[in-house]
């Protein structure tokens, strides 16, 4: 066993602690955009990507690390991110968001990732793998000389000015709206060390952390074989596998999601938040099934949210943005049929 | 527990996954009187967090937040209050 995997444990501790303090869930953030118009977590999940799409694009520039986009099979992306999508929503949460809340004692949740990983197990070496191999099979489209593609790569412009011009943008039309809509957000009273135990994290500290767990990610996983960002379900599969076939498979993602779990759990210990809680039976089932759409979407997409969305976007993959274009329209499209139709019907 | 304010109507929503406790709380406040007051019992992080905020932005007025026990609180908002 490569001694370097137990740096995937450090990092998913501090992802973990992270993510449960930042209540950050790609699921609530993409669908509170037609459900509650709350976009308090599409901020931070905007933040996050653009500290990391700086942060890969210095390290790349300086040799730390090597971009690695992921294949474009354009059929997988479409499909398995839509699947993805809707498996979120009767889930109750994104791929991260059910990992830490697991952590954090809610039962719906545990369920969730049990789905997630036995459809992932089985999309990836059992009796789903045939499906997702011939999506990808069929649609996989590479450069001439075998390039994975990206925004910059399909249009033959450098990848580095490519990314840092996107920031810029990003960041221009940022302080543009944060000066034209000044309102005062509620500064919090409270010594700094209970604002980052004791209460839940803003928008922009969350972002902003995430952000940099993604780089120091790529690092430490780059150095212990693995050259990708973080990831969620891959880890989940390879614990599962281990399990079931009685050989240690652990890897660095794998160690990850370990200490992902753990980072949540004492977070929740700390804050005075954990118990193990859950909803009604039929709601348990629900999150299961969720889970399983979940764990097949991202298998045959090559990614759940966190591979394509956090990690793979800020490299300007386009098999991120095709997947997590798609992961956004099956979470609009379940969320509109199981909370927005209802509601009109008031 | 002792309370002064009276509470017409109580949605117990613990151990329910996201968004359940948010939506079932402000479908149910859209359906109540104006001055009601609806009791939640909530115990999911993210809508302790949320709930006050999203219904203040219908124009429901938040009375009290309490902290029960653990991640369990209690919050009492008042219906279409600010209308």
């Amino acid at each position: 066993m490569n001694p370097l995997i137990f740096w995937g444990l450090l990092v998913g501790l501090v992802f973990g602690f992270a993510l449960s303090r930042g209540r950050f869930c790609m699921n609530s953030a993409f669908r509170d955009i037609i459900v509650l118009k709350d976009y308090t977590l599409l901020k931070a999940v905007g933040v996050a990507i653009l500290v990391s799409m700086i942060g890969f694009t210095i390290m790349d520039k300086t040799g730390v690390i090597a971009l690695n986009p992921k294949p474009f099979f354009w059929g997988a992306n479409m499909v398995g991110g839509f699947i993805f999508g809707i498996g979120m929503v009767l889930a109750g949460g994104c791929a991260s968001g059910i990992s830490y809340r697991a952590g954090e004692g809610m039962v719906g949740a545990m369920s969730a990732v049990l789905g997630l990983t036995l459809a992932g197990l089985m999309t990836s070496m059992g009796s789903f793998k045939p499906a997702a191999d011939f999506l990808q099979g069929t649609t996989k489209m590479t450069l001439p000389d075998g390039a994975n593609l990206t925004l910059a790569n399909v249009f033959g412009i450098s990848h580095h000015w490519l990314a840092f011009g996107i920031a810029a943008v990003a960041i221009i039309l940022w302080i543009i709206f944060a000066i034209r809509g000044r309102k005062a957000e509620k500064e919090e009273k409270a010594s700094l060390c209970a604002r980052i135990f004791k209460h839940g994290w803003g928008w922009k500290s969350t972002g902003i952390v995430i952000g940099i767990v993604g780089m120091v990610a790529f690092y430490s996983s780059a150095a212990a074989g693995r050259n990708y960002p973080l990831g969620i379900t891959a880890g989940w599969v390879t614990i599962l596998k281990s399990l079931v076939m009685g050989e240690n498979f652990l890897n660095w993602i794998a160690m990850m999601i370990i200490g992902l779990v753990l980072g949540a759990l004492a977070a929740a210990l700390i804050a005075g938040e954990f118990r193990l809680r859950a909803p009604s039976p039929g709601v348990l089932i629900q999150t299961f099934c969720g889970g399983l759409l979940m764990g097949f979407g991202a298998v045959c997409a090559a990614g759940c949210n966190i591979t394509h969305i956090l990690s793979g976007v800020p490299q300007l993959a386009l098999s991120s943005m095709l997947a997590g274009a798609f992961i956004i329209l099956g979470c609009w499209a379940a969320a509109w049929w199981m909370f927005v139709r209802p509601m009109r019907k008031l | 527990m002792t309370d002064e304010t009276k509470v017409d109507q109580t949605l117990d929503v613990r151990g329910e996954i996201c968004p359940n406790p948010d939506v079932r709380t402000m479908t149910t406040l859209e359906k109540m009187e104006k001055g009601q007051i609806l009791e939640v019992l909530v115990d999911y992080p993210l809508s302790v967090e949320r709930i006050p905020k999203n219904a203040e932005n219908r124009k429901h007025k938040v009375v009290k937040i309490e902290k029960v026990s653990g991640p369990e609180h209690r919050i009492l908002i008042e219906a279409k209050a600010n209308k």
